[in-house]
């Protein structure tokens, strides 16, 4: 018995690639999240929010729907509550972003319509780039799914079944991305770290980290 | 397209029709563009106005969008694989990878890590059924990082991605044996990790060996014990797979373009 998720021409995996009942398929759903000093020494964080990946290479990859706002969320002092928002919505084929410490945490938002970040138009294939004169550049488009994971052995892995995959993960010849060409609709910002703030979290190795993650929230 | 003699009216206060010229010549009339920072064509203000642009707001200008509503989560995500892996959708349950979707990560660990440590126990009963080994007896085994199955899990359920501004980043990086004992993965003092996820990071494998790999982060390597020539246990610490995508820039926006 395989893992319940069947293979069609209209799957949209995304994992957090491989999400939820709800979200899975979905304009909101959350492909995958990056967050990296884009470079040595620099004084900016970079973060990449990819929504609806396609698994087949062929099909057309998907649009930003208006009715879905994304939301980048920066704890500075580890008690896992936002204190920086970054927020990213589509409006009439352009990307609107704003940036600041919401008014409220939680699962409800507003837009932050009085601390605009800046706006981008929404790409095509060809990646459309603004840089903000605060230094802030902004990107919202297509691009190709980064993500690489040998999904369909990992099925057979966690199925019960004494027979499914009892060796495992296959070995590097044998092995396959099961996103090898897939496409997904990204959202990409970088900005100072001097407007994020100065964090007093740490990882588990003692360094001073943000902890960040990223939400998708539906229009009531 | 017909030209257009184009008469220039001393009356119009603002000379923006960039068609105007004292030169009787033929001129072209331009369209209207709704983003040339122009009032032109049919339009009743800078940009907007007209069959062709948005309407204009109050002050000629274009409206801005409408930003208004309440906006209510239905999806998270902080590091890669943790919903996919660690919650368990039981047949006939309401969904737990639901559940974790709208949950704010403060009451994560709460709510998650309890199912999360018997979810990583369940894997290892698996792999001991499929070796025909008594479950009892393969069981997690602390990691790299020396975190027991709760530690590890109560870290996990509180699902976000830490990024260090002040640190290169990787998701984990063995860095060299420096202490020479043939072991890489074994921490020994130059390891560096949980400072971000790149784009090609293999966060897979890092998962992989945290959950299985044991104490020196192989405990499951497909390992041929007896020197038959044949695998006597599974290959659990890495799929196999890395970076495919060859199109990752060192320049904004950093991934590449679609296929």
């Amino acid at each position: 018995m395989l893992a319940a998720i069947a293979i069609t021409g209209m799957m949209l995996v995304a994992a957090d690639h491989i999400d939820a009942p709800s979200s899975m398929g979905t304009t909101a759903d959350i492909a995958d999240f990056y967050a990296f000093e884009p470079a040595a020494d620099s004084q900016n964080t970079a973060f990449v929010v990819n929504l609806q990946t396609d698994v087949l290479p062929d099909l057309a990859y998907g649009t930003f729907d208006e009715g879905v706002l994304t939301e980048i969320n920066v704890d500075l002092d580890g008690d896992l509550l936002e204190d920086f928002v970054i927020q990213a919505i589509p409006r009439n084929g352009r990307m609107y972003f704003f940036a600041g410490a919401p008014d409220q945490t939680g699962l409800d938002s507003g837009v932050m319509a009085d601390a605009p970040l800046g706006d981008v138009e929404i790409s095509g294939p060809d990646a459309i780039v603004e840089t903000t004169d605060e230094g802030v550049s902004l990107f919202a488009g297509p691009r190709q799914d980064a993500f690489f994971f040998d999904f369909f052995q990992f099925n057979a892995v966690i199925n019960p079944d004494i027979n499914s995959a009892p060796g495992g993960f296959l070995p590097p010849e044998d092995a396959t991305d099961t996103f090898e060409g897939a496409n997904t609709m990204s959202i990409a910002v970088e900005l100072p770290n001097s407007m994020l703030g100065t964090p007093t979290a740490q990882n588990a190795l003692g360094l001073p980290v943000y902890k960040t993650w990223v939400t998708t929230n539906r229009k009531q | 397209m017909h030209s257009l003699k184009y008469f220039c009216l001393p009356l119009f206060a603002l000379a923006l029709l960039s068609a105007c010229s004292n030169d009787d010549n033929s001129v072209e009339m331009t369209a209207a563009s709704c983003s040339d920072g122009l009032m032109n064509g049919n339009e009743t203000g800078v940009d907007c106005g007209g069959p062709s642009c948005m309407p204009c707001g109050d002050g000629m200008e274009p409206m801005q969008p409408d930003f208004t509503g309440t906006y209510s989560q239905v999806d998270h995500m902080g590091r890669p694989g943790i919903n996919t892996v660690l919650s368990f959708d039981m047949d006939g349950q309401p969904s737990v990878k639901d559940a974790h979707n709208v949950t704010i990560p403060s009451e994560m660990a709460l709510n998650f890590q309890a199912g999360f440590e018997a979810r990583v126990e369940q894997y290892h009963d698996v792999y001991a059924n499929k070796l025909g080994l008594d479950p009892m007896d393969v069981n997690y085994e602390a990691n790299i990082l020396g975190l027991d199955v709760t530690t590890l899990t109560t870290v996990l359920a509180a699902d976000v991605l830490e990024v260090a501004p002040d640190a290169p980043t990787v998701y984990f990086d063995p860095g060299t044996d420096n202490d020479g004992d043939g072991r890489i993965l074994v921490p020994d003092g130059d390891e560096i990790g949980l400072t971000g996820r790149r784009l090609q990071d293999d966060i897979v494998d890092v998962s992989l060996i945290l959950l299985f790999g044991g104490a020196e982060g192989d405990r499951f390597n497909g390992q041929d014990l007896d020197m038959d020539g044949v695998a006597d246990l599974p290959r659990l610490t890495s799929d196999g797979v890395g970076l495919t995508a060859g199109n990752i820039t060192d320049n904004f926006p950093y991934i590449g373009a679609p296929e």
